[in-house]
């Protein structure tokens, strides 16, 4: 049995695409049992891009192997009345289910929730939606960008004078499935201490909204409604284009800045004009501060002016690629990028522990399963014969 | 019903979202939290986004962002640099579960507050270290932002319009995708002590919680050795799928066409029969290949409508859009009010604050909700109870730390605050714009009365 937090925590997993198995690969790289229930042609992450070396194939999307790490997998048609039982049988020893299917499906396939906790009262039963379990946008359809749109994030990213903007890739679905891990463990640890389930109802778009700054209490604060900002207001912060990339400049906060010491570590005596010499001529000049500031941090080279600021613990920050972050020393010493055999692909490198937990650690044990990879070994357990399985696969419930 | 962290104590020493903001979260479903600050150093957040814009009287116990992050709280003033507040901190510690922190380890240490300290007064306590980029290793000691650890993760240098540079959010998001990844491991921890009585360190770097959410491009890079190029709003996989303008002063709808059925309810709702007909368009591929029309054409045809209408038509034809909201429209929102999301808080009478409405938490628990909220604390608002109640120190006791400003209940040199007018604030665009009636408006459609 593993040692980690969730030593002999037993999960059945329902979940596909992201923001669902983000939330059982937390539980999973943390010791739960998790076992992955596949509809027969597979989770639809499983086609997400990218490929293994640019080869589709459902064993190779890279988003699927990393999102399925630590976990079992079967296959299992939850729409014909075989599969219902067995998945039925699985629940009845269960901890927790998950699951991310649209609100309406669950009770249309029988897995209401009266149903399943009069069959296991200890169970929790977390599902993660576009627009949680109630309310009348409950069946609103929505992806990535429109969570971003209505959770109330993309009015306010991106360039003052263009189209508002979203992060790259699924941030929306990540930060809806580790909150999902959080409502799981604390419906969890109220099991363990009560023997009682529950329902737990997690919402990308309250996801998103949950976690804003200035939005909605600018309004009820002051009546104000925050937009993209400007490129020029006099603010000293702003991400700037330099020689060799791009960094994050960060000269000391508000009323604690001394103009002179910028002055002197930008070696930019043009700024050492009372035009910009305190915040209210900066704003005042800030175009004109805008462009000197372009200019100046145009000729400077990442890592060195990176490692000055920190010397007068100016706080910097980097902006790294991708490829970038493989070298920064920080992330090195940290061992973040760890090794993950996989036995058809062999050793990939993958982004390790999230954060480092001293008496429980976090430990990828096995690569994400191959599409129904125990199907035989789980349905053995239960009872079944090998006639069984072959029946149950001529009759497509596996 | 109560919580489910019901008789779990956290004392957190925080600062900004971080770690305030997951112990907010903890504080909402049970934990007792103690909130350490002090009279010596004033918490930026006290003192941005005051109510009503007022820069007079105690103005630090009037700040949006303290409130925002510090609900469910109780508020304690302790001076850690002298030995008689670390003495009041050990005292706590001892009946202490979790001890949370957002400091660079140079400040931990100076205290004494290190994991190994705490054992020794607490043995199964788990504290938790939230920092920019880990509490060990050559960088552990530089301070870091929010927007510090987007960059260092890789996620800024991959977000940004298709002909431009790096773009990163305007809030701290980072920040929260490491006091989310907080919540989930300070949970790890207190299963860890059911099973086995055992404590430990949790060490959040806010650069991995980070990177954890951006599997695609880091293991593109490391098994394909490809980079994402910036693509903005594009999808690689659907057509249209963008932002568009809507009729209105920065008014836009978020649109994204994920299956040949939702392309006909789009031409259907924008009356386009012939962009339905045109084979060009029929297919996901034929559209991916005519991204840049077809977002040209569906823009010009967004413009005359509201987004909000255009969104319930196009949702109506099973088409995935949403009107980009701002502050206003995402508070006073039919579906976050039926689902009670924004949660009335009252405010302490000092405050001169009528009732708010405040984001709630991102999960609801069917038989342990929350506890009915309680404002962030004004400042040492509870030191008496801690001292007294908790610790059971004297009247005497408690009023010689007063009279040495360990502990206080206003700062000892607060800064004027300066803050421009709204008028400014939309003059440099920081601002969109501003109602006068908010306060009635706000209170109308929440039921709080005036």
């Amino acid at each position: 049995m593993s040692n980690g937090a969730l030593a002999g925590v037993k999960v059945i997993d329902l979940t596909h695409h992201i923001a669902g198995p983000y939330a059982t690969k937390l539980l999973a790289d943390f010791g739960a049992d998790v076992l992955k229930i596949e509809r027969p042609g597979g989770d639809p992450a499983r086609r997400l891009p990218p490929f293994y070396h640019d080869e589709p194939g459902s064993e190779k999307s890279l988003s699927f192997l990393y999102l399925n790490t630590n976990k079992r997998s079967i296959t299992l048609n939850l729409k014909s009345e075989p599969g219902r039982s067995i998945l039925m049988d699985l629940l009845a020893d269960a901890d927790a289910v998950v699951e991310n299917f649209a609100p309406r499906v669950m009770p249309s396939l029988g897995l209401d929730l009266d149903t399943l906790r009069q069959h296991n009262p200890k169970l929790v039963i977390a599902s993660v939606s576009n627009f949680g379990q109630t309310g009348p946008w409950r069946d609103f359809r929505a992806t990535e960008i429109v969570e971003y749109a209505l959770g109330g994030l993309m009015y306010i990213f991106g360039a003052y004078d263009r189209e508002p903007l979203k992060h790259a890739l699924h941030q929306a679905q990540f930060k809806a499935g580790t909150n999902l891990a959080s409502g799981t463990l604390m419906a969890l640890y109220h099991q363990r201490l009560t023997g009682q389930g529950q329902q737990v109802d997690v919402s990308i778009q309250e996801s998103i909204a949950s976690a804003l700054r200035d939005v909605t209490n600018n309004y009820t604060y002051t009546g104000a409604v925050r937009r993209r900002q400007p490129n020029h207001t006099g603010d000293l912060t702003r991400l700037r284009a330099i020689s060799d990339g791009y960094v994050l400049p960060n000269p000391g906060m508000g009323a604690t800045l001394d103009w002179k010491v910028l002055v002197d570590f930008l070696e930019a005596p043009e700024l050492d004009d009372e035009r910009f010499d305190n915040a209210s001529a900066r704003l005042e000049n800030a175009e004109a501060l805008g462009d000197i500031l372009d200019q100046i941090f145009a000729a400077k080279q990442k890592q060195e002016i990176f490692y000055a600021a920190h010397q007068k613990r100016f706080i910097y920050g980097v902006i790294d690629s991708p490829e970038e972050t493989l070298d920064n020393p920080q992330i090195q010493a940290r061992g973040y990028y760890v090794p993950v055999e996989h036995p058809d692909l062999g050793e990939i490198t993958f982004p390790g522990a999230p954060f480092l937990m001293s008496g429980s650690p976090w430990a990828v044990t096995d690569a994400a399963p191959r599409l129904g990879e125990h199907t035989g070994a789980v349905l053995g357990d239960l009872g079944y014969s090998a006639q069984d399985l072959a029946w149950l696969r001529a009759s497509e419930v596996i | 019903m109560a919580g489910p962290l019901e008789g779990v104590r956290i004392v957190e020493m925080g600062q900004l979202i971080a770690i305030p903001s997951a112990m907010k979260w903890m504080a909402d479903m049970g934990a007792q939290v103690i909130r350490l600050e002090s009279v010596q150093r004033l918490e930026s957040y006290r003192t941005d986004s005051l109510y009503h814009n007022e820069v007079d009287g105690e103005f630090w116990n009037r700040g949006a962002n303290f409130y925002e992050q510090n609900r469910n709280k109780l508020g304690l003033t302790l001076d850690l640099s002298r030995d008689e507040g670390r003495e009041v901190l050990r005292d706590l510690i001892a009946v202490t579960d979790v001890f949370a922190e957002n400091f660079t380890p140079r400040v931990i240490r100076n205290f004494g507050l290190e994991y190994a300290d705490l054992c020794e007064i607490r043995p199964d306590i788990i504290m938790v270290s939230s920092t920019g980029y880990g509490f060990e290793g050559p960088w552990a000691n530089f301070g870091a932002t929010g927007p510090a650890t987007e960059g260092a993760a890789g996620l800024a240098y991959i977000t940004g319009y298709r002909d431009g540079g790096p773009v990163m959010s305007e809030i701290p998001f980072t920040d929260y995708t490491a006091g989310e990844h907080t919540v989930a491991a300070v949970m790890l921890a207190l299963m860890h002590r059911l099973n086995t009585g055992q404590g430990q360190f949790i060490d959040v770097s806010q650069t991995q919680t980070c990177s954890a959410t951006i599997p695609e491009a880091l293991l593109d890079w490391t098994v394909n050795g490809r980079v994402p190029e910036r693509i903005g709003n594009e999808d690689p996989a659907m057509s249209p799928h963008g932002c568009y303008p809507c009729a209105g002063d920065d008014r836009w709808i978020a649109i994204a066409v994920d299956s040949d059925e939702a392309w006909l309810g789009l031409c259907r709702v924008m009356g386009r029969a012939d962009w339905a007909a045109d084979a060009r368009y029929a297919d996901v591929l034929g559209r991916i290949r005519h991204r840049a029309e077809l977002d040209k054409m569906l823009g010009f045809e967004t413009r005359g409508h509201n987004n909000h209408e255009l969104m319930s038509r196009l949702q109506a034809e099973g088409v995935a859009a949403g009107a980009v909201v701002d502050s206003e429209d995402l508070l006073f929102n039919e579906h976050l009010k039926e689902r009670r999301f924004y949660e009335i808080v009252d405010h302490h009478e000092a405050t001169g604050m009528p009732p708010l409405p405040y984001a709630g938490r991102p999960w609801k628990l069917s038989d342990t909700p929350s506890v009915p909220p309680k404002p962030a604390p004004i400042m040492g608002q509870h030191n008496r109870d801690i001292l007294a109640g908790l610790l059971g120190r004297t009247d005497d006791d408690i009023s010689a730390l007063e009279e040495a400003q360990i502990i206080g209940y206003s700062p000892l040199s607060p800064r004027g605050v300066r803050r421009p007018s709204l008028d400014e604030q939309v003059r440099q665009g920081r601002m969109q714009r501003y109602d006068t009636d908010y306060a009635t408006r706000v209170a109308e459609w929440f039921g709080t009365g005036q």
